[in-house]
């Protein structure tokens, strides 16, 4: 048990990221890699969908092709990007935040792994036979009445579902049972809390999105009337059976990002989290809350409506938790020692898009304004603001903050900053004009528009090839410093969570010897209240 | 520390608060407003954006400021202040949120009900979409029309339903839309307070020609309103005249070209000239029964490039026998 582990250590190679593995790490990685190639995708479909709206008028492609790659483009990103590569960080990163050796099921952790990667390759061989074209959400009828892809769309969309479910049961279990000696609920780092209320989510609403799509399917393949009006068929119990997962799956895709931001901020300014148990109970009350709103997603469908305004309340109430962590994070940075490294800076950015993304959801909530804007750009520009203003500089922010760790090596600061800057500028140009556009009456996912949005149109178009270069710097400096980078020692961040406790990268069973917690994970500043405490997890 | 914490969170407030003042009364981002109920929700709008900028310049300014203020200055390798939280602090920022968002439902939900009051006698109009036009059914007046005509300052109820796929009908100007579902009615009322032409647009995807999907309001005095519902009750005598009418009365001017009609739609094929070609199209058809076919079943003989299913198949059971002779001859001569 001596030598061993740490000759694995010293001589990893690099064939073991290519087959079945059950490290939890290698199985992360495994995630990374696989979900940000379809980040590259799902961005060059969107380089598309921009380069047509450049201009009114079809330039490019026809109606059908237009919809084709709209309706990937947000699949992809949703199911086969933000979902798994959050699920990815969190595979690598809870067990040793925890301090345990593995995930509870190694194996059930690489079958999670496995249905992703199959689920990928069914959406990209969905194009061959005619790819789906009725949007991420697939509305009936339309979606009952496309061609065949969207028979494949619907079943990489169950095997994504069960992936994530499959993850979700791993991580409640692994985080429930495996904690170190020492290692109390009130104690977990922030992004297990966002972790476990993620969880909760997933494990709650995807098996309804799960019964929507099999329905789907079976009218599809087997010629069941699910849909079908003419025989008694309801459009509007998809609609339902959609939004009870994919509002949900909101928070599933920002509540980690959270998480990640939760633990950046006090490393880089030096000072203790502010609000800690706060910032943990609002992740468990978004989680539970944000089952209760869907149906905000209907409110210009025939649905009830008197029905709306229940909808309405329990939407708006989701800003209060996410005000509380907002807060505590500006509390947390106030009269800090700010180290602007680059995953603080996306961190920061963070707060700055989220925010929003958050305050135009009260808009979208309030009935009144909702029927103007649902289903224009205003959505649109909203969604993007939470989900790559939000979601993605997340991820960001974790990846460059937990780049030595997983390589061992330090990526490059400049190339960093300056893909921050690019990404910054490029969300902005391409998504603030959205809401302009938005209000002014252009619908969505339209391949041709009236010619008074031309100039919004322009400029979010120019935009999103700001964010297709901003992604050269990261690619180039992931891959080069991975080789060529300096050592980056154990913990250079002087963080004190557990991860950073053990070596960079860490030994196959992540500690030589389990740690003991006997503090916070965020120990930070001075004067220390108690000098004689030890910081969180050091193995003595 | 705390006194100047205390002092800069205030400035940075009240600037916020003036900003939000200036927004709220200054600035427009929707477009012309040509409904009652549109006023009400622009009110309501205003507010929002006001309420959302201090909001924003708050939480900005304090980021800002943080950024700038406690950076780590060079050579210092030094900790922050070792504060883990305040409970009075904390909240107290769970309480403003929460209040602030109780009086927005509130106010929401006052312009809703505002918006939603039943009045009496309104005018019905039947709205049904299909891929990918719209049309207006009026059954108090009992006509049909692919525009969409309205008498200022009359309350309009509309029934939406869809003959397909889900729609929804979106009048920009108005500030409103509803869902045009198959196998249901929704409803929704407005009162237009603008004379004008304003936008129709479909806001939910329903297929390759979803961006096509338009057709425009035309809000006009109680007077020009009878007279174009007496001008829709009879064609003219002119054949010719009959059919320019006919080819926009069933939404031919949305899609395609042509110059005599006023239409220069893009998502069909032009048809200028096309009664000069009609004959020569497909073997064994002449100029009559190729145009007849290409109305009644336009799937039949799709035009090389433009896509099948795109044009509406049903006209067989929407043009009286008639009408469509008219438009075939008013086709054959362009």
């Amino acid at each position: 048990m001596t030598a061993t582990p740490l000759e694995t250590h010293s001589t990893p190679s690099i064939r073991r990221y290519f087959g079945w593995s059950t490290d939890h790490k290698v199985i992360g990685i495994q995630y990374l890699v696989t979900t940000f190639a379809f980040f590259l995708l799902g961005g060059a479909m969107a380089i598309l969908v921009r380069t047509e709206l450049f201009a009114p008028g079809a330039d490019l492609v026809n109606g059908t092709e237009y919809n084709r790659l709209m309706t990937n483009h947000g699949s992809v990103m949703l199911f086969l990007w933000i979902i798994p590569v959050l699920a990815g960080l969190g595979n690598y990163l809870v067990p040793l935040m925890i301090g345990a050796r593995d995930m509870a099921f190694p194996r059930m952790n690489a079958l999670s792994y496995w249905l992703l990667f199959v689920a990928g390759i069914v959406m990209i061989a969905s194009f061959f036979v005619g790819a789906a074209e009725s949007g991420w959400t697939a509305y009936v009828p339309l979606s009952v009445e496309a061609p065949s892809g969207q028979t494949l769309w619907a079943i990489s969309v169950i095997l994504l579902g069960t992936s994530s479910m499959l993850g979700a049961i791993n991580f409640l279990t692994t985080i429930t049972t495996m904690r170190a000696e020492g290692m109390t609920f009130m104690r977990l780092p922030l992004f297990v809390w966002s972790m476990i209320a993620t969880s909760l989510l997933a494990l709650l609403a995807t098996p309804v999105l799960t019964v929507g799509l099999v329905l789907i399917a079976l009218d599809r393949v087997v010629g069941t009337v699910f849909f079908t009006v003419a025989q008694g068929g309801d459009p509007i119990l998809w609609q339902n059976l959609f939004w009870f997962y994919s509002h949900p799956a909101v928070y599933i895709m920002v509540l980690p990002a959270m998480g990640i931001v939760s633990e950046v901020l006090p490393v880089f300014s030096r000072k203790p989290i502010f609000g800690y148990a706060m910032i943990a109970f609002s992740s468990i009350a978004i989680s539970l809350l944000g089952i209760t709103v869907w149906a905000h997603h209907m409110f210009t469908s025939g649905m009830d409506p008197r029905l709306r305004v229940p909808f309405m309340i329990s939407s708006m109430i989701i800003a209060v938790p996410t005000g509380v962590k907002i807060f505590s994070w500006l509390a947390t940075v106030w009269e800090g020692k700010l180290r602007f490294n680059t995953p603080m800076l996306f961190a920061l950015g963070f707060i700055s898009m989220f925010l929003i993304g958050g305050i135009t959801g009260i808009f979208l909530a309030s009935i009144p304004v909702d029927l103007h804007v649902h289903d224009s750009y205003f959505t649109v520009a909203h969604l993007h603001f939470v989900l790559f203003g939000g979601s993605v500089f997340a991820v960001y922010a974790g990846l460059y903050y937990w780049y030595p760790k997983i390589t061992g090596r330090m990526y490059d600061e400049r190339l960093g900053k300056s893909h921050f800057w690019l990404n910054f500028a490029g969300t902005n140009l391409t998504y603030l004009p959205m809401f302009v556009a938005g209000l002014l009456g252009m619908p969505r996912r339209v391949a041709d528009y009236a010619p008074e949005f031309t100039l919004v149109n322009q400029l979010a178009t120019v935009g999103s090839l700001l964010l297709a270069v901003s992604t050269l710097p990261f690619l180039y400096n992931v891959v080069v410093s991975w080789v060529t980078g300096p050592k980056a020692g154990d913990n250079p961040w002087g963080a004190k969570t557990l991860e950073w406790q053990t070596s960079s990268p860490p030994p196959e069973h992540n500690f030589l010897e389990l740690p003991v917690v006997t503090g916070m994970p965020y120990d930070f500043g001075e004067p220390r209240r108690t000098p004689a405490a030890s910081p969180a997890g050091a193995a003595d | 520390m705390k006194g100047r914490t205390l002092l800069v969170v205030s400035i940075i407030f009240g600037v916020a608060l003036v900003c939000g003042y200036l927004v709220a009364a200054n600035v427009n981002l929707l477009p012309e407003v040509a409904s009652t109920r549109g006023e009400l929700m622009q009110r309501l709008f205003n507010s929002l954006l006001g309420a959302a900028t201090v909001v924003f310049v708050l939480v900005e300014g304090l980021l800002v400021y943080s950024v700038i203020r406690f950076r780590r200055r060079a050579g210092d390798g030094g900790e922050g202040v070792a504060v883990h939280g305040n409970t009075a602090l904390e909240v107290f920022w769970t309480a403003i949120p929460a209040l602030l968002v109780v009086v927005i439902a509130v106010y929401s939900f006052r312009v809703l009900s505002a918006s939603e009051a039943e009045t009496e006698k309104p005018m019905v109009v039947e709205v049904i979409g299909r891929q990918f036009s719209w049309e207006f059914r009026y059954p108090e007046q009992g006509l049909t029309s692919s525009d969409l005509h309205l008498p200022v300052s009359e309350p309009v109820r509309f029934e939406i339903t869809s003959e397909d796929v889900i729609h929804s009908f979106w009048v920009p100007n108005f500030l409103a839309k509803r869902d045009a579902t198959p196998g249901q009615v929704s409803e929704f009322a407005v009162t237009p307070s603008e004379i004008g032409v304003f936008p129709v647009r479909c806001a939910e995807l329903c297929g390759p020609g979803h961006a096509a999907m338009v057709s425009q309001v035309i809000v006009e005095t109680p007077e020009e309103f009878d007279a174009w519902v007496e001008r829709m009750a009879s064609l003219p005598g002119n054949s010719t005249e009959a059919g320019r009418l006919l080819f926009g009365r069933y939404g031919c001017t949305g899609c395609h070209v042509l110059a005599d009609a006023g239409a220069n739609g893009l998502i069909g094929p032009s048809l200028e000239g096309i009664g000069t070609r009609a004959g020569e199209t497909v073997a064994g058809l002449d100029a009559d029964a190729y145009l007849r076919q290409s109305i009644l079943e336009p799937n039949v003989h799709l035009v090389p490039t433009y896509l099948e299913k795109i044009m509406p198949a049903d006209f067989a059971t929407r043009i009286p026998p008639q009408e469509l002779d008219l438009l075939v001859t008013y086709l054959a001569g362009r």
